[in-house]
Parts: structure tokens; sequence; C-alpha cells
């Protein structure tokens, strides 16, 4: 098992900060890392990459300092934001190329190159040159050259920027399988869903520190002082208004609303446990039924709004 | 230890890096424009072959035709100047330094550029791997470029010798092209360090180029530039074949006016212990280079 830890990391560029005092500790599966444009997100791994050196603290994956050893980029495959190809070249020989640094024989690295692509379903256009591919067909090539050698560890920027329906679909199952074959997965994307449906585990950035780490549930519990916010539809509209007379009078539920139109209520409270274990107790109590309960504060969208933008104060 | 790795992986590494780079140099625009360049001297000499050949001296000895100038004077012996003198500031000279500092921006810089930089220092290839084999590319395919263009023009300003004069002077070819090869192997070090240490590689390669090899190291500091070991090795390499030169011919004087021309055995290992030495911290700067 692979372990990354960051220990009380802090980089600076001059005198902009690009992570203060970030401590870490991320272990196999896929992780997810998410912030604003800005926040330290690529910092973070290019430190873990090695790309910089933490102006304090220590990285240590595996054991190394990853921005000295040599040996350890041979267990670390890296997806990154932006282009970096040799346009000349075919998928094939681009994925080679970099093979042959991993100490591969020519024609071990020709074949695994070969099947990374097919995989990624790249087998008819993997001869042709990189300046004639599509954003899709480049995503994949860099993922191609990025797990090629079989890493232990992988760090995807943004994987799926760019990327069409069924390339994102498939680079979704192929990170999936990669964390069951036991890889330790580091993703970082804007687009929360896609982190959502591949991992619980989060890391959140904001102005280069680290707010809030580890299983997105359990991090939403623990923040007892921001309510959660419950839509409740009644399978009858004339229950609409006595069910929200009788919940208001529940001293665990700090404030409601009623939205007539969409035949909902909407409850606040501070205490999802006691809403969770009381409420479906008064609805049988009341004989009232209901079609839907609703709470998109579990979601990572909204947790990522809450802790990051601030949205839990307006 | 690095040494010893460059050396290890170079059968496995050198040939697709060397294959991919020189498609790189040979293949960008700005090559092809001083390329053209290179063939003014060319056309102009091929010119000059089809305005005046008819005009010259001859005579056959033991069945070769040897060709005279007005003057009764070797003709070959002035032609033989000639190309020297173009190849002085073409094909080893301003345009063949332009050429490497093309190059040396083509194999480090854009790899930065690019971003394909970051992705080797995240790759298992140590960095004096990285240098390492793209200045070797940078000295061969500049070496093979210039090497076949001198051949080429001296083909041409030889032909109105005839034969026996490009036969003759073959020795003046191949002073040239080892020039070439030890200019090549001097400068492109120092081009592709400054390629790693500097953002706008292209400025100050030529300013070092001008200020510091053809300005302020003068007469008293030139031990300290590549070109005096390469007129140094120039001048014993013509006094050798009998030119009529002397050492001011080549600044190989101080404000003394000594004679201060290097041997030409450690002209050669002070360029190679310069190239060793660029390379080295070349290699040092892409180590400590942060992304």
């Amino acid at each position: 098992m692979n372990s990354i830890i960051f220990n009380e990391v802090t980089k600076n560029y001059g005198k902009v900060q690009g992570i203060a005092n970030v401590t870490l500790n991320i272990e196999s599966g896929v992780t997810g890392i998410l912030g604003p444009n800005g926040a330290g997100k690529s910092t973070t791994m290019k430190v873990l990459l090695g790309l910089v050196k933490p102006s304090i603290g220590e990285v240590i994956v595996d054991g190394v300092n990853p921005f000295e050893n040599l040996e350890l980029r041979n267990k670390i495959g890296f997806v990154p934001e932006y282009d970096c190809f040799y346009e000349h070249m075919s998928a094939v020989d681009y994925v080679t190329y970099f093979l042959l640094i991993h100490d591969f024989d020519r024609d071990e690295a020709n074949t695994r190159a070969k099947n990374s692509l097919v995989e990624l379903g790249l087998q008819d256009a993997m001869h042709r040159k990189i300046r004639t591919y599509s954003r899709g067909m480049r995503q994949k090539t860099k993922v191609a050259r990025a797990t090629a050698f079989d890493p232990e560890i992988l760090v995807l920027d943004e994987p799926f920027q760019g990327a069409d329906p069924t390339t994102r679909h498939l680079l979704m199952q192929k990170i999936k399988s990669w964390s069951n074959e036991g890889k330790t997965i580091l993703i970082s994307s804007h687009i929360l869903h896609d982190v959502e449906n591949l991992t619980d585990n989060i890391v959140l950035i904001n102005n280069g520190r680290v707010i809030a780490s580890g299983d997105r549930h359990e991090i939403r519990k623990l923040m007892s002082n921001i309510p959660i916010q419950i839509r409740i539809s009644p399978i009858d509209g004339k229950n609409l208004r006595p069910l929200f007379k009788r919940m208001l009078d529940e001293k665990w539920i700090t404030a409601g609303r009623i939205m007539e139109d969409e035949g909902e209520i909407m409850l606040e409270t501070n205490e999802s446990n006691e809403f969770y274990t009381k409420f479906p107790q008064i609805l049988d109590k009341e004989k009232i039924m209901v079609k839907k309960i609703v709470s998109d504060d579990d979601s990572l969208d909204s947790l990522y709004s809450k802790l990051v933008e601030g949205k839990q104060w307006k | 230890m690095e040494m010893r790795r460059v050396v290890e992986r170079f059968p496995k590494l050198f040939p697709p890096i060397f294959k991919d780079c020189s498609y790189r140099l040979i293949t960008n625009k700005l090559t092809w424009v001083l390329i053209a360049i290179l063939m003014l001297p060319c056309a102009l000499g091929l010119l000059v072959y089809y305005e005046f050949s008819d005009d010259r001296l001859s005579e056959e000895v033991d069945g070769d035709t040897i060709y005279y100038n007005d003057d009764g004077g070797l003709l070959h012996e002035d032609l033989r100047d000639t190309f020297l003198t173009f190849s002085e500031f073409f094909g080893m000279g301003f345009i063949a330094l332009l050429l490497g500092i093309m190059f040396s921006s083509e194999l480090i810089s854009e790899e930065y550029n690019n971003k394909t930089m970051q992705l080797f220092r995240t790759s298992p290839i140590h960095p004096l791997e990285i240098i390492t084999y793209r200045y070797l590319t940078g000295v061969i395919t500049g070496v093979i470029l210039l090497g076949l263009y001198s051949s080429l023009f001296y083909i041409v300003i030889m032909m109105g010798a005839g034969i026996h004069g490009i036969v003759e002077d073959l020795n003046v070819l191949l002073l040239v092209i080892k020039i070439i090869l030890l200019s090549w192997i001097g400068f492109l070090s120092i081009f592709c360090a400054i390629n790693v240490y500097f953002e706008r590689p292209y400025l100050i390669c030529f300013i070092y180029w001008l200020l510091w090899e053809q300005i302020i190291s003068g007469q008293n500091y030139q031990q300290l530039t590549i070109t005096h070991y390469i007129n140094s090795i120039t001048y014993d390499a013509l006094l050798e074949m009998k030119w009529n030169i002397t050492a001011s011919d080549y600044g190989l004087v101080n404000s003394n006016g000594d004679t201060i021309a290097t041997d030409p055995l450690i002209s050669t290992i002070i360029i190679i212990f310069i190239a060793i030495f660029f390379v080295f911290a070349g290699s040092r700067g892409i180590a400590a280079k942060q992304f």
C-alpha cells in the first residue's frame, strides 16, 4: 500500500503563497482534490510530484522525498491539465518514447503503448500524428502515457477537461477499475459531479489551506453549526400546511418555508440525526404520507459551496 | 554515478531522443531561413564559375588539368582563400552561430514552453540525461548540416580550379569541418546552459557572444573565450599547411604584440572541458528548476 504524507507543507512563490501548512495523509483508493481556481490544488500536486520543493515542511511518498528520488517516478503516473505533446509524433510513438525512459525495452514499450491506447479506445487513431487529434483523444493519450507503465500512484489534474460524454464515461470506468486494483489515485476536477461519482474521499482546499479532508459525509456531520435544508413533498397537497405547522413545533427545526407551487415545504435544522429519527414518527402519528424527502446539503456540490464559497453565510 | 547512468542508458534513450529532436531541428522554419542564407555564397560561387570559367589559363601535367590565375599563380590557392574567408563568416562564423542559438532554444527552451520538460521531471530520467542527449543531438545535427553545406560550398568554389584543385586542398575542407565540430562542441554547451537558466535565451546567447567573445575579452583576456582556442587551432593548422599568415591575422596577440596562440591539442582539451562543465551546469539548472 502506498503512502503519501504531507507534513505541514508550505510553498511560497516569492511573496505569493501557493499552499500553507498543508498536512495530509493520502491512502490507496481515489481522493478528490477540490477548490476554486488558484486555491492551491495544482501546487499540492506539483509538490507531490517533485516538481516544486516545499518552502517549509516535507512530503514523503513511500518513505522518500519526491523532489530528490528518481526511482520513485517509476511509481507515479501524472496526467497534467495542460497539453504537453510532441505534436509531430503518433500516440504510439509518444507513449513508447516515455516508456523507454521507464526502462522498458523497445518491443515491450511498444506493446504496452499499443495496449494502453487500445484500452482507451484509440486503436484506430494511434498511428496518426497527435497534431490531428481532438481534445478527447489528446486527453486519452495523456492518460495512456501516464498509466502504460502501471504506476502505483496516479495524479490526475482535471482529467475530464474537454472530454466528450463517452470519453468521460470511459475514463470514469478506468479510474474506478484502477482504484479497485489498489492504486492510489489523486484527482482534481472542477466538475464536482464527476468526483462525487468516483469517491467520497475528498480534500477541500481554499486560499492555499486545507479546509476539510476525509469522507464527505463525515465532514458534513461535523459541520453541526451549519444548518442543513430538507425539502419534503406530501402526497396529498392538503397536508402541506398542517405538516409545516406541526414541524415548526419541534425545537430542532430552526426555520421553514412553504413552496405551494412546488407542493413542497423546506425545513432547516441544525440536528440532522434528530430530524431523520423523529420525522418518520411524526408522519406516522399525523397519518401523513410523503412522496419525497430530499436534502441537497449532503451532496458534494452543496458541501463545496458551504465550505469554499461561504454560501452558508448568505 | 550520474555519468554512469547517462552512459548505461545511452543505447536505449539516445536513438529516440535523437530522432525526435533532430526532426524538430530540421523541420524548424528558422533552420531553413538560415540554410537559405548559407546558400547565398554557393549561388554566388556558381555565378562566378559560369561567368569566368572560360577565361582560365590551364596546362596539362601528368594527365591533370592545372588552372592558373592572371598572374600565373595557382588558381586553387586563390580559391581556397576565398573558401576559408567566406566560411569564417557563414559555415563556421556568424550564421552558424545563429543556427547554434536557434538549435539550443529548440532543444531546451521549447521543452519548457511545451511543458514536456515537466513530464521529464516527473519521469525517471536524470537532468544530466535530459541535457546530454539533447546537446549531443544538437552537435551531431549541426555538424552534419554545416559539414554538408561546407562540402557543397567547397566543391562550388573549388571547381573553378578543376578536379586537381578540389583534391589538392581537401585538407582546408577538413580543417573547416574540424573547426565547425569544435565550435559546436564548445558554443552549443554554453547556449544550452543559457537556455536552462534564462527566459530570453536568444538575446542572452547573442549578447554573450557579441560582448564577451568578440569585444570585452579583447586582447588580454581572450584565453577566457572559446574563440581564442578555435583561432589557435585554425592558425596552427594553416601554418602547418604553409599558408602565409601571422598570429595577428587571427587576433592571437596581446597588447604587447606577443603571440599568445595556444597549442591545438590543449585548445581541443579546453574546449571539451568547457563543454562538459556547461553540460553539467545545465543539468544542475534543470534539477533545481521548479515549475
